[in-house]
Parts: structure tokens; C-alpha cells; sequence
């Protein structure tokens, strides 16, 4: 049977992406940032999962608003590194896990999460930015395969906070069915508060960033009971994909422990990654 | 059934994407989307009127556009990701396409900022 390990949290912004490709690890601005991603680095090295399911969000790069879908979920073997409009990031091709994914599939819609199912499905900064951060040392390469479901947070009605948690929890009964010894992480991506459109480009919120990041381990239940409006409120428009972190928690059992939490937002974005580990977990 | 939006009280200076007005948008963003690929970043920077008559643009859209007038844009439905693609086009970054909708200059914009650059 195949089991969950951990669920590991991180920002998308395509800055970051940068910074990585530029080997800016060390850079002063972004130090406290790029630190956060050391113990979760370390973490997946000891660890090494053999898939991660990516909850992110695509921004308008793979699909287009003539016909956008509100879960689409990848199948491929291989995911190509998207043109988001500026050339592609230096990345190779992101390995995927058809097995599972076919898997994940058919659980999630017996379960009535009724996805979209997407064969060649190019990767953009949404998914790109957290692996790359995740598994520095990719150049040859991608160690843990990545299984991506894309969320619409980009055009409303998006999906409830709430649906977003029973996403999470549907996707831990889908792998445990899965009949393969095989470890998985979760992956949420996104956020925290920020809005990058409108008068009020700019909001930061981070009083609700932390209280986010505190009821994530505690009471991820009080954060499922929120609406969409709140999320807009307290994290701006484009900070409520912080939603997808719910999924990354429901996915987790009960007696799953917080590790590592690190938060800098100095500049338009709330950044914020966190680590929780299962009791499945062992070193490999 | 609790309603997760209500528009009459969204925050002051947002513009979600949905409604009419993302109806209206199609075009001015399938402009925007298909700036991902090359030949259309070289064909808007050859000959823009030329681009946006190929994508059969509003009036006011494509004095908008002319404009470089960001928030005009987001304001008439305008997807800011798609967007970016444009405004980063045209030279502004996503700090000074920012600053731009908050009605500021890009340094006062970072002033409020702890961070320089994006």
C-alpha cells in the first residue's frame, strides 16, 4: 500500500524561480527566504518520496478562460517547461507518474471529484517555482516524480475553501488504495497574502498570514469553515489561492507533525513554507 | 447555503475575474495569453495595431492598450496574469505595473516597501 510522508508548503512567485536559476541563494534581500527551504531540502533527501502530488495553480498558460476547468489533474509521463511569455526557465522536463496519476483519477472520481483529465500539460511557474526550490540539484534531472492537479483560483467561482480541505482528504484515501509500496508527498503551493491587481496591488496582510500558518497545524478545520470573501479580505484577491495549502493538510492524518515553518515578505507577497512529517515517514 | 462572495462588498480597488465583464475581457485576454508564444511578442512589437486587429479588439480596449493604462484594463475584466505578459512587454515590471494601478510611481511605490527590485 502506498502511503503519505509529509506535507511540505512553499510560495510559486516566478521571483523566486529566478533567484534560483541566477544560483541566488545567498543573496542578502532573499536570504531568510531561500534559508526556509534548506530543512525541507534536507527533509526530501533523507526521505526521498517517490511522487509528489503538486496542488498549485496554472496562471494562464496552459489553459485559456474559452475553456478553463476548476480541477485538472496530469496523467502524463513527462510535463515540458512552459513559455510563459518570457522564454523558459533552464529546467528539464519534469518526470510525472502516469500509474499514479491514472490511479489518482480513478479514486478521486468515485470519490465525486470529477476532474479533468490532461494528457501533454506544460508546467509554469506556479508548479515550477516549488520543485525547483524543493530539489536544487535538478539540472540532470527531477529525484521524486511529481504528479500536478491544477486548481482554478484565477477565475470565480472558484472552489470553496472547504472543497479544497475534502480534496486533500479524498487524495490520502486514493493513495492509500493505491496497491504499490511507494511513498507520497503532498504539495501546496501558493500565496500567502498578497494582491497584484487593482488600487489595492500590494496588500500584505501578515498578522493573518501567521494566524494562517498557526491554524494550518492546529485547526485546519476553522480554515475549511471560511469563505472565499474572507480569504479576499484578510490575504487579497490573488493571496486567496492560499486555499490550496488545505489540500497539502487534509491530505494528512491527525497525529502529522509540524517541523519547520519559516515566513519573509518584504516585498508585493507573504511568503511562507512550512514542513509537517507523518509517523510514516523513515529515513530511505 | 452561504454564499463565498458578496460583490457588493469586495475590498476597494478589486476586480475579480468573473461576470460580464469577464465575457467582455475574451479577447483582450486571448491577446495577452497568446503573448507566450515568440512570433506574437515580435508581431506586437512590429506592428501593435496590427496585432490587436487580428484579435478584433473594442475601441476602448485598444485605446487602453496604446495607453499602457494597466489598471484600465483590469478594470474592464482584464486577467493580471495575462496581462503581466503585456505590461512586461512594454517595459513595466511587475513593481512598476503595480505602482501604476495604485496610482503611484514606481518609487513611491517601493518606498513603502522593505524590499528594492522585484
Amino acid at each position: 500500500m502506498a502511503r503519505i510522508i509529509g506535507g511540505l508548503g512553499s510560495p510559486h512567485a516566478p521571483s523566486i524561480g529566478a533567484l534560483i536559476d541566477q544560483g541566488g541563494w545567498d543573496q542578502p534581500e532573499w536570504k531568510k527566504l531561500m534559508d526556509g527551504y534548506r530543512p525541507m531540502q534536507d527533509w526530501l533527501e533523507a526521505h526521498k518520496p517517490d511522487a509528489a502530488i503538486l496542488i498549485y495553480n496554472d496562471h494562464v498558460t496552459s489553459f485559456f478562460f474559452d475553456r478553463y476547468p476548476t480541477f485538472a489533474l496530469s496523467v502524463a509521463s513527462e510535463h515540458p517547461v512552459a513559455d510563459e511569455g518570457f522564454g523558459p526557465r533552464p529546467l528539464p522536463p519534469v518526470r510525472g507518474d502516469s500509474d499514479l496519476a491514472w490511479h489518482l483519477a480513478h479514486a478521486l472520481v468515485e470519490d465525486e471529484f470529477d476532474l479533468t483529465i490532461c494528457q501533454d500539460m506544460p508546467l509554469d511557474h506556479g508548479a515550477l517555482t516549488p520543485i525547483s526550490a524543493f530539489w536544487p540539484n535538478h539540472a540532470n534531472g527531477w529525484p521524486t516524480a511529481i504528479v500536478p492537479i491544477a486548481v482554478n483560483v484565477l477565475q470565480f467561482p472558484v472552489p470553496t475553501p472547504r472543497r479544497l480541505y475534502k480534496l486533500g482528504q479524498a487524495l490520502r484515501r486514493a493513495v492509500e488504495s493505491w496497491p504499490q509500496d511507494k511513498t507520497v508527498v503532498v504539495l501546496g503551493t501558493g500565496g500567502l497574502s498578497h494582491q497584484l491587481h487593482g488600487e489595492r496591488f500590494g496588500f500584505r496582510n501578515a498578522d493573518w498570514d501567521h494566524e494562517f500558518l498557526s491554524l494550518l497545524e492546529t485547526d485546519p478545520e476553522a480554515l475549511a469553515s471560511l469563505r472565499t470573501q474572507d480569504y479576499i479580505e484578510r490575504g487579497g484577491a490573488e493571496g486567496a489561492e492560499m486555499v490550496m495549502w488545505l489540500a497539502m493538510r487534509g491530505a494528512l492524518s491527525g497525529e502529522a507533525r509540524k517541523l519547520h515553518v519559516n515566513y519573509h515578505g518584504p516585498l508585493h507577497t507573504g511568503f511562507a513554507q512550512i514542513l509537517f512529517e507523518e509517523p510514516a515517514a523513515v529515513i530511505a | 447555503m452561504v454564499r463565498q462572495i458578496d460583490p457588493e462588498r469586495l475590498p476597494a480597488g478589486t476586480y475579480l475575474n468573473t461576470g460580464q465583464a469577464a465575457n467582455r475581457a475574451l479577447r483582450v485576454n486571448r491577446l495577452c495569453y497568446d503573448l507566450k508564444e515568440p512570433a506574437n511578442r515580435a508581431a506586437f512589437e512590429a506592428d501593435p495595431e496590427a496585432l490587436m486587429a487580428r484579435y478584433d479588439l473594442e475601441p476602448e480596449d485598444r485605446q487602453l492598450i496604446r495607453d499602457r493604462d494597466w489598471l484600465g484594463l483590469v478594470q474592464r475584466g482584464a486577467n493580471v496574469f495575462p496581462l503581466l505578459r503585456l505590461s512586461q512587454l512594454c517595459g513595466d515590471g511587475l513593481a512598476g505595473t503595480g505602482a501604476q494601478m495604485r496610482g503611484e510611481t514606481l518609487e513611491q511605490y517601493l518606498a513603502t516597501r522593505q524590499a528594492k527590485g522585484s
